[in-house]
């Protein structure tokens, strides 16, 4: 240790050490001269010795280079610009795709002690939901020890404040929600434990910033005011603080205490229903216990609950934890879409990288003089293979700095745009740092490795280099062009093609009955009327029931195998006139008599599928979602596909049972009317105020919902187009450049070429051909690549075969075109070269 | 001991750092009378250059067995004298006693064999 001390004092003092140490060298010299002996030697090759057994020679060294990479790069703009900017292009999207998967996913929700709270939800083998009872909840919350704190939140239909015509969105929550999460109120008091957790509270609410900011006009003096939530008086309590850290992410506009709920939503009994499924669950973790310990517990808690309560508890079960304490509750399912964002964006890379790499070969070529002499005077192959890198080194650092900065703009401008919340920033921190440390050394690597070697070996390999670049960029950006027009092809077919089911002049009407206490029987009356009165609005078509809404809030489904294939089934409960309603084609078969047991409809893919060549009807199906505990279900009828929750899988299979009367109180009303739907709506808020003024039904425009879903994937194909129109640009400037380096160097050939008489053709082919082979093989090996790699995508592509022919052939077409254009146009410029003066020059 | 461990111990170049080691255990010296001494001592078989000289001081130095002061020379010049320090005066007995282990070994086998 000591030692390295005196090694550091002597590299700072090491200019004075030098001067002493000639300083004795020629005294010694005197000395030695003075008894006669003139063999002293060269002092100043004694000094680098002596100076070498201190070890920062590599140091030194290190510096020299540095200083000289920054002269050369300076000496030659035009390449070093044009370098960073392909750089910064590459980089910078990988960093921004990282930065976003940090900000979902890895950063922690600034609450204290984020990693010690999880989100539980329940699964079995077979199915999986999001949300259990709330006595379920409560049980577990009285008897996990494992847990030291629990967190439920309701979520409902939007709320109306005062006399607004538009709807506030809102949730309920237990009162530790915000004593857990550490959240100090911007202006009076959160909900806390001590004030609110008791149904005979006084009513309080509070308001996020953001409704605070736009409806209440950052008035300080709304706190202690009251305001009515659907027709119910309830004072402010608070104002949430504008950087309000929530669980996954929710940003409800107004915050009520879940004891509350009855009050708000008369004859509710949700809080006390073993059988509806309401609440989300979050825990923190007590000190020292890990989440598995904690998963332990609660699995035999579960079982014991089973005993105690068979219906809230399926067979099986368990309550899965996931690390809750960031802004996604990432599932394990999601970690393959992240896998292939990943590996979209490390394709652009590899493009700047090979195009950086080509840059640097043409600019070798021009080197070679200056490498001849140092290799002349002495210089060692790896002290300039060193040299070389220390230059790609430092092209790289600034590139990488440039598409950081970049990355952080964007994502700055991104934030603004999604209304984010606002404790998130787009300012990187260390893990994002990391990363581009990271992703800068294998971009160094790939782009600068290659050059380096030849050019300090001086093989004259050049060729292949060329065309392993030239292919590289091709096959990378062949594949982002093919799942870019993949996920173009996939809006196209979502936005023009049939669903299934005629979501144009559709609404859904949910009343919510179970949650305001309705019996079936009572249930049964309210709907009857309901949907007679809505039969004699004009302009209603018809009429049915659903228990699973289209585009609902809640999705269910339940993966099982046919014929060893892995399917996932989307069931639903109907009334008998739904696939009527809802425009869906009877096949085969026919519909249900009202409350039909034992009986099931299911969907043609479903009957191809499961009995291939056979006539469905009679078949019978035995899953275990039926209600009834008969496991074996007759087909009376097949109708169309129609995903009318899983829009985008194509591979979604249907059945269908008759709603029965304890299916009632769930089941949601759809009217399908002959213009547009969203003129029933003050008609139906009539009907229903009539019905029952306790009950605000709510209304929802299939046509709107859609249009929604389709924006998403607008957007997705909309970036990935962009990300792929670049990596087309960047692949076809590389290769114009390096078709019209080949030229310039071989212009003397061509010359004599042509005077000898040589025709323009095949000039052309002669100096181009040697990228006829990359460019096949990289189209080639892009389309394999994602053919291979496509399967994933299906999920997402509304239907489109994910080797959909049509999307291939155009991408492909595309990038031959540019390509051929990029190679063309600056051989053919040679064709017009002025011979005489060509051949004088030389 | 591996032989190759050896051979660096036994060359006189090798040994060069044992020697220097040596003869400042009497006295601080500067660079040119440390030359001069081991070519005496050695009655003038042992001519050490600078080449050589120069550069194992500097690693002594870094190693921290000698250290580095000013004094006056003989010619009434300034002039950097080495002194062995503490640690230096360890490592003059641990080489020494190495050093006399291989010799005696190397004498036993010439000996007997």
């Amino acid at each position: 240790m000591r030692e390295f001390f005196r090694r550091f004092y002597f590299l700072i003092h090491r200019r004075r050490l030098n001067a002493e140490l000639e300083n004795e060298m020629e005294f010694h010299r005197e000395m030695a001269a003075r008894t006669g002996q003139n063999n002293f030697g060269n002092t100043l090759r004694l000094r680098e010795q002596a100076y070498e057994a201190w070890g920062w020679t590599w140091l030194d060294r290190l510096v020299q280079d540095l200083r000289f990479a920054v002269r050369i790069l300076l000496r030659a703009p035009g390449f070093t610009l044009m370098a960073i900017s392909v750089l910064a292009i590459g980089v910078g999207v990988n960093i921004a795709a990282f930065c976003l998967f940090d900000m979902t996913a890895l950063t922690p929700l600034p609450v204290p002690e984020a990693d010690r709270i999880v989100r539980l939800e329940r699964r079995s083998a077979t199915s999986y939901t999001s949300e259990m009872a709330y006595p379920s909840f409560l049980f577990y919350r009285e008897h996990a020890k494992t847990l030291s704190a629990a967190i439920a939140v309701l979520g409902v239909p939007p709320m109306q404040i005062n006399d607004d015509l538009q709807l506030t969105s809102a949730s309920f929550a237990t009162p530790n929600y915000f004593t857990e999460l550490g959240a100090r109120a911007a202006y009076g008091r959160m909900l806390d434990p001590a004030s609110d957790a008791s149904p005979g509270a006084a009513p309080a609410v509070v308001l996020s910033y953001g409704l605070w900011e736009r409806r209440f006009g950052r008035e300080p003096a709304v706190v202690g005011r009251a305001i009515h939530l659907n027709g119910k008086p309830v004072t402010v309590v608070g104002v949430a603080p504008f950087a309000f850290a929530t669980l996954g992410g929710q940003h409800p506009d107004v915050w009520l205490p879940i004891a509350l709920q009855p009050y708000f939503i008369e004859h509710s009994t949700v809080l006390q229903d073993w059988d509806q499924s309401s609440v989300r669950m979050w825990g923190r973790l007590a000190p020292g216990v890990s989440a598995k310990a904690a998963e332990q517990e609660l699995r035999a808690l579960t079982d014991q609950l089973r005993r105690q309560h068979p219906a809230a508890v399926w067979d099986g079960e368990y309550l899965q934890s996931s690390p809750g304490g960031h802004l996604q509750v990432m599932q394990p399912e999601m970690y393959r879409v992240v896998a292939m964002v990943g590996v979209l964006t490390l394709l652009i890379l590899i493009v700047s990288c090979a195009n950086v790499g080509g840059l640097m070969l043409a600019r070798a070529v021009t080197r070679q003089h200056e490498i001849g002499i140092r290799i002349a005077i002495g210089a060692g192959r790896g002290r300039i293979f060193r040299q070389l890198c220390t230059e790609s080194l430092v092209l790289g650092s600034m590139g990488s700095i440039a598409g950081l900065s970049l990355a952080t703009a964007v994502l700055k401008i991104v934030l603004t745009k999604v209304d984010a919340p606002g404790w998130l920033t787009a300012t990187p921190d260390w893990r994002v740092l990391l990363f581009t440390v990271g992703i800068t050394a294998i971009a160094t690597f790939c782009f600068g490795l290659l050059p380096a070697l030849q050019i300090a070996r001086q093989r004259q390999q050049k060729t292949t280099a060329r065309q392993i670049i030239v292919g590289a960029q091709i096959a990378a950006s062949s594949v982002l062009l093919i799942v870019a027009s993949l996920l173009v092809r996939a809006t196209q077919h979502a936005l023009y093609t049939n669903p299934g089911f005629g979501y144009q002049q559709l609404a859904s009407i949910d009343p919510q009955l179970g949650r305001h206490g309705y019996t079936p029987a009572q249930a049964r009356t309210y709907l009857d009327q309901m949907q007679s009165r809505l039969r004699a609005i004009p302009g209603v078509l018809d009429v049915s029931l659903v228990k699973l809404p289209p585009l609902g809030h809640t999705v269910t489904s339940s993966s099982t195998e046919i014929h060893g294939r892995k399917v996932t089934i989307y069931p639903n409960w109907v009334a008998p006139d739904f696939f009527r309603t809802m425009q869906i084609p009877l096949r085969t078969g026919r519909t249900f008599y009202p409350n039909e047991k034992h009986a099931v409809i299911v969907g043609e893919s479903f009957s191809r599928q499961q009995w291939p060549g056979e006539n469905p009807l009679g078949q019978t199906v035995g899953d275990g979602v039926n209600q009834d505990g008969v496991n074996q279900d007759t087909v009376i009828g097949v109708v169309g596909d129609a995903h009318i929750n899983a829009l985008n899988d194509d591979d979604a299979l249907e059945q269908y049972w008759a709603a029965q009367q304890d299916d009632m109180p769930n089941m949601v009303a759809i009217v399908r009317s002959k213009g547009e739907s969203s003129s029933l709506a003050p008609a139906v808020k009539a009907l229903s105020a009539s019905l029952d003024p306790s009950v605000l039904p709510e209304i929802r425009q299939l046509k709107m919902l859609y249009r929604d879903r389709v924006a998403q994937i607008e957007t997705i194909a909309g970036i990935v187009s962009l990300v792929g129109v670049v990596a087309v640009v960047l692949a076809a400037s590389g290769l114009i450049g390096l078709v019209a380096f080949v030229v310039t160097q071989r212009t003397k050939e061509i010359a004599i070429r042509m005077a000898l008489g040589a025709r323009p053709a095949s000039v052309l082919y002669a100096v181009l051909q040697q990228f006829r082979w990359p460019l096949l093989l990289g189209l080639a090996a892009g389309a394999g690549t994602t053919a291979f790699g496509s399967k994933l995508l299906r999920i997402t592509l509304y239907g489109v075969n994910n080797l959909d022919p049509a999307s291939y052939a155009a991408a492909l077409a595309v990038l031959a075109l540019t390509a051929s254009i990029s190679m063309l146009v600056p051989a053919a410029r040679t064709l017009r070269l002025n011979l005489a003066s060509t051949l004088h020059h030389e | 001991m591996p032989m190759r461990d050896m051979s660096e111990a036994l060359s006189p170049a090798g040994a060069l750092p044992m020697l220097i080691l040596r003869v400042l255990q009497s006295e601080p010296l500067h660079g040119y009378v440390i030359a001069q001494r081991i070519h005496l001592l050695s009655s003038e078989v042992l001519a050490v250059e600078e080449g050589l000289l120069y550069p194992t001081l500097q690693k002594m130095l870094r190693k921290g067995w000698v250290e580095a002061e000013w004094g006056i020379s003989e010619t009434n010049r300034k002039v950097r004298f080495y002194r062995l320090t503490l640690q230096g005066r360890v490592q003059l007995k641990h080489e020494l006693s190495s050093y006399g282990r291989i010799t005696q070994a190397i004498q036993e086998v010439l000996r007997t064999a």
